[in-house]
Parts: structure tokens; C-alpha cells; sequence
């Protein structure tokens, strides 16, 4: 069963008003990606029950949790729904264990083992320390024990990673996306990090002044908002894993039928072996790490060049955002408008493009 | 009777008094702190005010408006009267029902400070975790405050133990049944009989500084380095 959320809600607030009505199918990680003030929190916070300004409907299953007209509001406690928080927010006065079974002492149809979540969420080692002895990424990952130990039927995660080191990140996007795998856990994850998002979520919905501006596939809808002050331009991509070249430090990854290699500037054996259990990875490159050359760049050290088509051209100011496309994969460059007049580019012209195994970007390994 | 059993009638009787009111205080003064920790709106200032009131005033004024209120001539000394058939004024029911009004402050104020301090932020995952209103305060709000929970309760013991303005308004000098210490105390110095009422003094003295420090220091519990070197309590 794809389960399903529909929210139609709005929350008055000084600052901004939220109006959302979306319909949400679950068919992986859900992101909500937007500015601070934009809105995302509130919208996790209603749907959670803990926003109290918030009227209109919201049902989850057919399950109603929210219904102004008829006055119904089920209590937060009621919802079956959890949150890990930007804070970890553990209760200071109880072990790591402590803060687990809090939870599984409240879960209505237990059926999750707890030593189980325990090894998934790697914190074997954690359980009889007090939290204070405890790290941010670890505090943060027996947050996320203790919300699965709820078992909830939801699990929303408001920026949960936003005050953790890179490495931390990482391991955490890596534990979320095992957990979801193995749980099949319906997560709505609430950033204003592209990159983690890119990362996690299978489908994008971005909110703005307490609006949807746009929703869809997470690559897809990165891709639109290039044309945006929103994020960063970049290729979204998600490439297959072909093998690594250690002595080089290099991966070989396969797209649209053609290799790229991205570069690891300190290759781990803990990488190799993260790599090796991976098929697909998750990766990006900025469009300002993307050049473009009119001739096959045949004695060039940069690793990366394909062959493309360019599909369209924008200009704002003095850059230009060039959208090409290589086989099914679209690829996008910015360049300079010195550069587009001395190249004469034009729609439909058959370019190389080149870009470095550094600027592979992901947060996987 | 000798003046010593007399001391000791006194002694019992403010104990009792004391005990039976901070249990009636942190009954009382919980909800009410709570109320007023989470209240938004503008009358708040008005409730807190009313609260504080007895820090304020001369504890005669509080003293003598409980007298009239609790005499057989108005409303609440009435109703008292035709439940128990007993008056209320000059009566042991009467000093705690007053000491509750005058040590009121003393516990309603620490519990809603530590409550304001705590915020929302545990609460919102106790509820994520499933928890309602009451196991959140009963296995959150409540460990999370206890030594807030052990200020209010001694505060308000050891102001009801001192207090001497109102109970000598509304409860008189019975001997077993309405003379405390502070009363016992007066009658001493009254009586010039100093060194009874040094011996008096001097313990209460002695008795207040030792429940103090116990608070202080229950307050300030030394900091210890972890292994990592990260404080802790």
C-alpha cells in the first residue's frame, strides 16, 4: 500500500501565512526544501500536531487528523506520528537506554525489536553512557532510535543534520537512508540544504512564502529551480557505481550510458566498502564547475567529457546558464557572456562538456 | 503544665501547621504555576501581582482581611461554619488556611520559574513519543524540576514556621491548638523571661540557617569532569 498524506491548512502567523493543499504519496523519502521563514517548519509542526494556529484538513491513510469544519483536531500524542528535531532534545535526566525505552514503553503495537533498532542505528556502545558524554551526531542518532522505537506510522525530520559536522552528516544520511530502506518507514524530510536532500529525498516540494512553488522529482526539480535564486545551479544526478581505481583514488560511474569518474580525496577502506555495497550514487555538479568546448578536447587533463546537445540558453546579467542535454541526462553549465558571444553557441549545437573528477560532489562517501 | 511543655505544645503545633500547609501549598501552588508559566495572556501580570502580594504587604493587613472573612458574619466563615459546625476564626484550620495565602509566593514563584525555563521543547517529544499531559509531567516536567520541586516545598515550610503577623490575627494564643513558636517567643519577651525566649530564638535561628544551606546546596551541586571532560552534575 503507498501510503498517503493530504493536507489543505493554513496558518496565520506575524511573520507569514502558510496555505498549502497537497496530496503526498510515499513512494520514498519525501523532501520539503525552502529558506528560513519560508514556512517548512510550520508545515512539519501541523502535520505533527503541534502547531495550534493551524485550521483546514489533514488526513494520513484516510485517517483523519485534522478537520476544522467539524472541529476535530487529534492531539499530538494521539497522531502516531513522530519527529527527530534540529536539536536532538534526548531528556537530560535519563541514560541513552533510558531515552529508548521512554519510547517503547509508550508504543501502542510493539513490533519492532529493540536490539534490532539499536544495531541499525549503530549505538551499541552508547547505551549505558550519560547523554551528556555524548556527541552531536551521536546524541542526534539516538534521537532517531528513540523516534523509531515509537513506532510511528510517520516520521518527520526538521533539519536534523543542520548542526553536524560533514562527517557526522554523512553517516547519518547514510543511516537514514538504511533505516528507510530496511523499515519502509514513510519520512518526510525538512531541510534548507539542498545537498542533503539531494542526498535523501525521492520527491521535492518546495515551499516559499508559506506556498508550493514547485513539486516533483527530486533531480527534476532541482533542475527548475537553476532558473532560481534558490539553490546553487547544478546537475542532479543519481549514477551507477562501476568499480573503484584506487590507485588513482578514482570512482567510475556509469550515466546515461557514459562514464564519468568522480575523485576521493582521501579514499578509506570504510569508503571502499560503503562503495562496494552501493549500486547507485547520489551525486551533484555545480554549473560553474561545468566548461564547455565547441571541439573534442582530446589532449585535456580534466577527466570528464561528453558529447551534448545544448537544449537552452538563459541569460541574467553577465552569466549564462546553459542547459544541455547528454543522451537522457540533462547537464547544466554557467558561463560567461564573453564566453557564449566568443563561442557562438546556439540551441541544438552538439558541444563537449568537461568537468573535473573533483566536482562530483556527494555526500555518501 | 511547665513552661518547657508549653514550648513543646508550641513547637508541635507549628510543626503540624507548617507540615499540613506546604502540603496544601504545593498541591495548590503546582497548577497554578504551571497555569501562570504557560498563561499568554495580558492578565498574567494581574494574577502574578496577587500571587506576590504577601511579599509585600504588612502581614497584619493580609492577617486582619482573613479575620474578617473568616468570622461567622461573612460568607466563607458562614460556610465553614454550617460544614464542620465548628467557627473558623481562632481556630488551628484557620492558621493554614492563612499560612497558605502568606507562603503562596514562596512556592507558586520558584515552580514558575523553573517551568518557564524548561519551555516546550521536551514536552513536544514527550508528545511525539506518545505521552499525554500528565505522564509528560509526571516522568518529564517533574524530574526535570525536582530541585525546583525541594525549594518550593522548603520555602514555603520555613516561611510558615516564621511567620507570627498573620496567625497572631487570626488564630490567637491557644496553647495546643494555636500557639506557635513565634507566638510562644513573643509571650516569652512579653513575660521578660529572656532566657526561655533566647533558647526559642536561638533554635529557630539555628533550625532556619540549617534548612537553608540544605537548599543552597541542593542548588549547587559541585560540577565533576566526565572522561571526556565535558561537565556534568
Amino acid at each position: 500500500m503507498i501510503n498517503k498524506l493530504t493536507i489543505n491548512i493554513e496558518s496565520t502567523h506575524s511573520q507569514f501565512s502558510l496555505a498549502i493543499n497537497q496530496c503526498i504519496s510515499f513512494s520514498g523519502i519525501v523532501g520539503i526544501f525552502g529558506h528560513s521563514g519560508s514556512g517548512k517548519t510550520t508545515l512539519l509542526r501541523s502535520i505533527a500536531g503541534l502547531n495550534q494556529q493551524t485550521t483546514g484538513a489533514i488526513t494520513f491513510n484516510g485517517n483523519v487528523l485534522l478537520d476544522s469544519k467539524n472541529k476535530q483536531n487529534i492531539k499530538a500524542e494521539n497522531r502516531n506520528i513522530s519527529m527527530v528535531f534540529q536539536e536532538p532534545r534526548l531528556f537530560p535526566h535519563l541514560s541513552v537506554e533510558e531515552n529508548l525505552d521512554f519510547a517503547i514503553k509508550r508504543c501502542r503495537h510493539s513490533q519492532l525489536d529493540k536490539a534490532d533498532i539499536i544495531e541499525l542505528t549503530s549505538i551499541t556502545s552508547l547505551l549505558n553512557k550519560s547523554i551528556r558524554q555524548l556527541s552531536g551526531g551521536e546524541q542526534q542518532k539516538v534521537a532517531l532510535a528513540r523516534a523509531i522505537l515509537s513506532e510511528p506510522k510517520l516520521l518527520l525530520l526538521d533539519e536534523p543534520l543542520s548542526a553536524l559536522d560533514r562527517k557526522s552528516k554523512k553517516e547519518l544520511i547514510s543511516l537514514l537512508r538504511t533505516v528507510h530502506k530496511k523499515l519502509k518507514l514513510p519520512m518526510i524530510y525538512v531541510s534548507h540544504s539542498s545537498e542533503e536532500l539531494q542526498q535523501l529525498a525521492e520527491k521535492l516540494m518546495v515551499i516559499e512564502q508559506g506556498k508550493v512553488i514547485k513539486v516533483g522529482n527530486i533531480h527534476e526539480v532541482f533542475h527548475q529551480l537553476n532558473n532560481t535564486q534558490l539553490i546553487k545551479q547544478q546537475t542532479s544526478l543519481t549514477v551507477m557505481i562501476e568499480g573503484v581505481n584506487e590507485q588513482h583514488g578514482l570512482v567510475k560511474l556509469r550515466v546515461a550510458e557514459q562514464h564519468i569518474f568522480m575523485s576521493l580525496e582521501q579514499l578509506t577502506d570504510d569508503d571502499i566498502n560503503t562503495m562496494m555495497q552501493l549500486s547507485s550514487l547520489r551525486c551533484f555538479i555545480f554549473a560553474s564547475d561545468i566548461s564547455i568546448s565547441i571541439i573534442e578536447p582530446k589532449s585535456s587533463s580534466i577527466v570528464n567529457q561528453l558529447c551534448a546537445e545544448i537544449k537552452n540558453i538563459s541569460q541574467e546579467r553577465s552569466q549564462v546558464l546553459i542547459t544541455m542535454k547528454c543522451q537522457q541526462q540533462e547537464f547544466f553549465a554557467s558561463i560567461s557572456t564573453y564566453s557564449l558571444a566568443k563561442l557562438s553557441l546556439s540551441i541544438n549545437q552538439n558541444v563537449y562538456i568537461q568537468f573535473k573528477a573533483s566536482a562530483v560532489r556527494t555526500l555518501t562517501i | 503544665m511547665t513552661e518547657f511543655s508549653d514550648d513543646s505544645l508550641a513547637l508541635i503545633t507549628t510543626l503540624k501547621m507548617a507540615g499540613l500547609t506546604t502540603f496544601f501549598l504545593m498541591l495548590i501552588g503546582t497548577p497554578l504555576a504551571w497555569f501562570l508559566a504557560k498563561m499568554q495572556s495580558r492578565s498574567k501580570v494581574l494574577l502574578e501581582a496577587i500571587v506576590a502580594l504577601p511579599l509585600v504587604l504588612p502581614p497584619t493587613v493580609l492577617g486582619f482581611y482573613l479575620l474578617i472573612a473568616f468570622s461567622p458574619q461573612y460568607l466563607p466563615g458562614q460556610l465553614w461554619q454550617e460544614v464542620t459546625g465548628q467557627q473558623l476564626a481562632f481556630s488551628f484550620s484557620a492558621l493554614v488556611i492563612g499560612s497558605i495565602f502568606y507562603s503562596l509566593p514562596f512556592v507558586v514563584q520558584p515552580l514558575q520559574k523553573a517551568f518557564e525555563q524548561l519551555g516546550t521543547d521536551y514536552l513536544e517529544v514527550g508528545a511525539m513519543l506518545n505521552a499525554g499531559p500528565l505522564d509528560r509531567f509526571f516522568t518529564l516536567v517533574f524530574p526535570m524540576t525536582k530541585a525546583s520541586f525541594i525549594t518550593a516545598a522548603s520555602l514555603g515550610f520555613a516561611h510558615t514556621v516564621g511567620e507570627f503577623g498573620v496567625v497572631l490575627m487570626i488564630g490567637g494564643n491557644i496553647p495546643g491548638e494555636t500557639r506557635v513558636l513565634s507566638i510562644a517567643l513573643f509571650d516569652h519577651v512579653e513575660a521578660f523571661n529572656y532566657s526561655q525566649a533566647h533558647t526559642l530564638a536561638i533554635s529557630l535561628v539555628i533550625a532556619s540557617l540549617v534548612l537553608l544551606s540544605a537548599i543552597y546546596l541542593l542548588n549547587h551541586q559541585p560540577k565533576t569532569s566526565d572522561k571526556d571532560g565535558k561537565l556534568t552534575e
